[in-house]
């Protein structure tokens, strides 16, 4: 949209943009700010955008003290873990958009409407599964339940029924087995589909709150978000570390976002969804 | 995104590697470890507290500290599956209803012989201990004990021309309408909108009980109503902030809420948020026209019912209620022994604020063991009470809807 | 013929995973809502009891629902066109251009998207301190008076919403953006030649071209809002007094807090029920269809 005759406007809509990208991002400002805030200032009243002495002490103390290098390396661990989901949710996206079986229509609606059930009200039952198969206490125990998301699912089949069915009949047709096609055809055609995909399962698992304090028994296996949540002491508050457990939650998120920025977009792009 | 291509294989096994140690439970080796819940603050002093335990009997014990915020989902999920800690915190305003769900092993004094310390004579009276189902059977054992006392900005008053803490609450009425004059933004007291303890301190003041001789909740009493009028009448005086998200730490650090009500919690928050104030407040007994009795509250630690280490929880519970344990815990921690001969010791010590909190213990109640204090009655009270000073209902519909609602409540 | 063991195998991992993680929790809530679960009765079965629709009757007998159900639909009648609009405006304005200053801007319209909402709790709760608190602190410095942000029975469901909309529109920006990129520029061209002005290109070209995507936004974001959660749980826990809880924190509190897991289960049927209810309206108004 190379219109030269408004560059103007293109400035216009610019400085806009800029205004707003700071306001909204203005939270996110004043949780960096907060972190190297020492606490009297933290506390301190009227509330000052800039530290005066800023420090990393609460950095320092989060990874000393408070154990939060294991919360990283678990939520790490749990991250890796869903990504298995990723594969599992495009093998299904697949099943759905390039098979005609029976039951297809119902169960693709099943899949919907997972989508619209209330998660926090179901984590006895899920809790009680999990328990079932012994898997409560455990790393794998904390990502099953986010593993596969039927929003995801969804998305994938959108994408994958804009592959040329040709392809793919030309490979069964060589003689490729079933798992060869996928394997080889069509998941590499999947890449910014799965770009967007290992993205929102990063935000997603990396960010999970409710669900990892709760299955875990062991403090071993509490995330950072647990962790963060267990700096919220109940009198006695320090406000500077707790922005500093929320900083170190949202920097790496954002590291990711902007370098795989383009394959996002590129990704819901061609995904269909127009 | 060349990168995608070869990398199946090496992703993949990373992934199966860590999925494998993912499964494996980590359970230690061959020795016997317990698993001891505590809640949130005081965890990470708890492993030291326990070092010397481990050194002695060699059964190691591992802390997990829950967040307060969460501690009934936990708990929930523990009673679900069945499989819990092996040792856990009970703060007494939960402990009946965790005693209810009969999760906890019974302490009978068949299962304590052999630990000395955890007989009933050895702590403070008053203090829960037979809270089980009807039946009264003891499932729980006292741990810390807490109280509540009178906080001042004694730098803030004596500005005002106060230079004793007032003692009767019609006197902390005066003075806080005094201290709330000194301008805008300015108050003179602050009532905590979620603690339910505050509203029954009040009535114990006025010489009442909220419990009747048929040991069931009876709202309905002239003393009730003293200090409902005493508790709404702070407000109408502008006295106490209204807001909801007030911090109570922040108000008194900077003076905007001078005098409160709480426990020695507090003043570990006020030490650590604000050093420089040192010698600027104090504390004293809690106000009262009748008595001035304070509320009696504290954790109690309990054994989980399916526990595999009984003796081992047991000997810990022991060894956690030894007084020498439960005044390094003080030291540690700064919560107030459960054991007379600690709290004998702390009595004695110069620090003047543990004189106060121990004077306090010799007349303090606890809350009323009703089935469920948080998530029932004392929710009705404080609902009742924040609709009248907050939204403006009623107070005589207002009060008669909380007695409907708790009249009858079994309280032993 | 192919032999129809593959579409199976292929979709059994993960539609196994969501059965067990998301219909089978609602098939559990469905059986304990007729009856008296609690948590004696999680630790020991014989102490459950069947109730029948006692729990429902409750249900809708108690002003602690419908107050939850009423604040809901606040939420999501103001919040989802909010988040929309919000989204669509930005977008809009973004694919203006693909200088890297523009791009650079997307990852600040993404920040509130990917901050966990334990730090998001942390920052908001701060500005929005009643008498500590920057937003406040900000009105005093242009002489207004402070504004209970959390404790105003009205305000307070305004606060909210804003930090569930904050937080909303940044995954739908780039769900926009991506569908306008996908417009062929052929069309804009055509109309820039015909003599048409920027609005009117918007307007007759663009936004019709973007129906799926619009149609596909506001689906789920009617469907999150319906179950929003964490900003009210974080914020105020529902108060003050129940004026800003949503219908998943009432239920909840109640399955937790209260530990009446029978009547909670009452309550997550009745909000299923209405979010499919909502679903189904809204794809009959639009033909939805998925595979054009």
């Amino acid at each position: 949209m190379r219109i030269t005759d408004s560059r103007g406007t293109t400035a216009v809509i610019g400085a806009v943009l800029g205004v707003g990208a700071l306001i909204t991002a203005f939270p996110f400002v004043w949780m960096v700010s907060g972190s190297v805030k020492p606490r009297s200032e933290s506390v301190g009243h009227p509330p000052r955008i800039l530290p005066r002495e800023p420090t990393p002490q609460y950095f320092t103390q989060l990874f000393e003290e408070m154990d939060f290098g294991r919360y990283l390396v678990n939520t790490v661990a749990v991250v890796l873990i869903s990504m298995t989901g990723v594969v599992l949710m495009a093998m299904a996206g697949y099943g759905f958009a390039k098979f005609r079986f029976r039951g297809r229509g119902p169960l693709f609606f099943l899949v919907l409407a997972t989508m619209m059930v209330p998660v926090q009200v179901t984590m006895i039952p899920t809790y009680l599964l999990l328990d079932g198969v012994r898997l409560t206490d455990t790393l794998a125990g904390v990502a099953l339940p986010g593993l596969v998301s039927g929003f995801s699912v969804f998305l994938f089949r959108q994408f994958i029924s804009t592959v040329p069915t040709e392809t793919i009949e030309a490979a069964r047709i060589d003689g490729a087995g079933e798992v060869r096609v996928f394997w080889h055809i069509v998941l590499p055609l999947c890449r910014p589909i799965m770009a967007v995909q290992i993205i929102l399962t990063f935000i997603g698992s990396w960010n999970s709150f409710l669900w990892p304090l709760i299955i875990a028994t062991d403090q071993r296996y509490y995330t950072l978000s647990v962790g963060v949540s267990l700096l919220n002491r109940q009198i006695a508050t320090n406000p500077s570390l707790q922005m500093a457990g929320a900083t170190l939650m949202v920097v790496p998120v954002l590291i990711v976002f902007v370098v795989f920025q383009r394959s996002i977009v590129r990704g819901f792009t061609l995904s269909g969804l127009k | 995104m060349r990168r995608l291509r070869p990398a199946p294989v090496a992703p993949i096994l990373a992934v199966s590697l860590i999925m494998l140690a993912a499964c494996s439970e980590s359970g230690g080796g061959a020795d016997r470890e317990l698993t001891v819940w505590i809640m949130g603050d005081s965890s990470a002093h708890f492993q030291e507290l326990v070092r010397p335990f481990t050194d002695r009997t060699g059964i190691g014990v591992d802390t997990v500290a829950i967040p307060w915020d969460s501690a009934d989902q936990k708990l929930t999920t523990a009673v679900a599956s069945g499989r819990g800690p092996d040792v856990l915190q009970i703060g007494l305003s939960k402990a009946r209803v965790i005693a209810g769900s009969g999760a906890l092993l019974e302490l009978d004094e068949e299962t304590l012989k052999g630990h000395a310390n955890l007989t009933a004579r050895n702590f403070l009276g008053g203090l829960p201990a037979a809270d089980g189902k009807a039946g009264g059977k003891a499932v729980s054992v006292p741990w810390v004990s807490d109280t509540r006392v009178l906080f001042y900005r004694t730098d803030v008053l004596a500005a005002k021309g106060i230079t004793r803490p007032p003692e009767t609450w019609d006197q902390v009425r005066a003075d806080a309408r005094l201290l709330a004059s000194r301008g805008a933004g300015a108050f003179g007291y602050f009532i905590p909108q979620w603690d339910s303890a505050l509203p029954v301190i009040m009535t114990w003041a006025m010489g009442g009980h909220i419990v009747n001789a048929d040991g069931e909740i009876a709202f309905d009493t002239p003393a009730f109503r003293k200090a409902v009028d005493l508790y709404t009448g702070m407000y109408a005086d502008r006295s106490v902030p209204a807001d909801t998200d007030f911090d109570q730490v922040q108000g008194f650090v900077s003076g905007v809420t001078p005098m409160l009500v709480s426990g020695p919690y507090l003043a570990g928050a006020i030490a650590s948020a604000a050093p420089e104030l040192a010698g600027k407040w104090a504390i004293a007994l809690t106000p009262g026209d009748v008595t001035r009795t304070s509320l009696l509250a504290g954790s109690n630690l309990g054994v989980w019912g399916t526990t595999d280490d009984r003796d081992g929880a047991l000997r810990l519970l022991d060894y956690l209620a030894d007084p020498r344990t439960q005044l390094t815990w003080y030291r540690l921690d700064g919560q107030l022994p459960a054991a007379r001969s600690a709290l004998g010791e702390v009595r004695r010590s110069p620090d003047p604020a543990a004189k106060v909190y121990s004077k306090q213990l010799d007349d303090a109640r606890p809350l009323p063991q009703v089935p469920n204090w948080d998530g029932e009655t004392g929710k009705a009270l404080l609902d009742t009470l924040n609709a009248i000073v907050l939204t403006g209902a009623n107070r005589d519909t207002a009060l008669r809807g909380l007695y409907a609602a708790t009249d009858g409540t079994p309280a032993r | 013929m192919k032999p129809p063991i593959a579409p199976y195998a292929f979709i059994a991992p993960a539609l196994l995973l969501l059965l067990a993680f998301g219909v089978l929790p609602v098939v559990v809530a469905l059986l304990v809502s007729v009856t008296d679960l609690d948590l004696a009765g999680l630790a020991d079965w014989a102490n459950v009891g069947f109730v029948g629709l006692e729990n429902y009757r409750e249900l809708l007998a108690d002003h602690g629902f419908w107050q939850a159900l009423a604040n809901t639909g606040i939420y999501a009648v103001f919040g989802v066109p909010a988040v929309v609009v919000a989204s669509l405006a930005v977008a809009l304005l973004l694919n203006r251009s693909e200088n890297r200053f523009f791009r650079a801007l997307r990852a600040f319209y993404f920040v509130p998207a990917v901050t966990a909402i334990v730090a998001v709790s942390l920052v908001w709760g701060y500005l929005y301190n009643t008498r500590f608190g920057l937003l406040n602190h900000l009105l005093s410095l242009v002489g207004l008076p402070p504004a209970q942000w959390l404790g105003d029975s009205v305000l307070v469901k305004f606060s909210v919403a804003l930090v569930a909309v904050w937080r909303g529109t940044g995954l739908n920006i780039i769900i926009f953006l991506a569908a306008l990129k996908g417009i062929p520029r052929e069309y804009l061209e055509a109309a820039a030649l015909d003599g048409a002005s920027e609005l009117r290109k918007i307007t007759s070209i663009v936004l019709p071209l973007l129906r799926f995507a619009i149609l596909f936004v506001t689906v789920t974001t009617v469907i999150a809002w319906l179950q929003l959660f964490d900003e009210p749980y974080v914020l105020t826990k529902g108060g003050p007094l129940g004026r800003s809880t949503s219908i998943s924190l009432f239920l909840y509190q109640e399955g937790f807090a209260a530990g009446r897991f029978g009547y909670a289960g009452a309550g997550t049927l009745v909000l299923f029920l209405v979010i499919a209810g909502a679903t189904l309206v809204q794809m009959r108004a639009r033909r939805f269809d998925a595979d054009h």
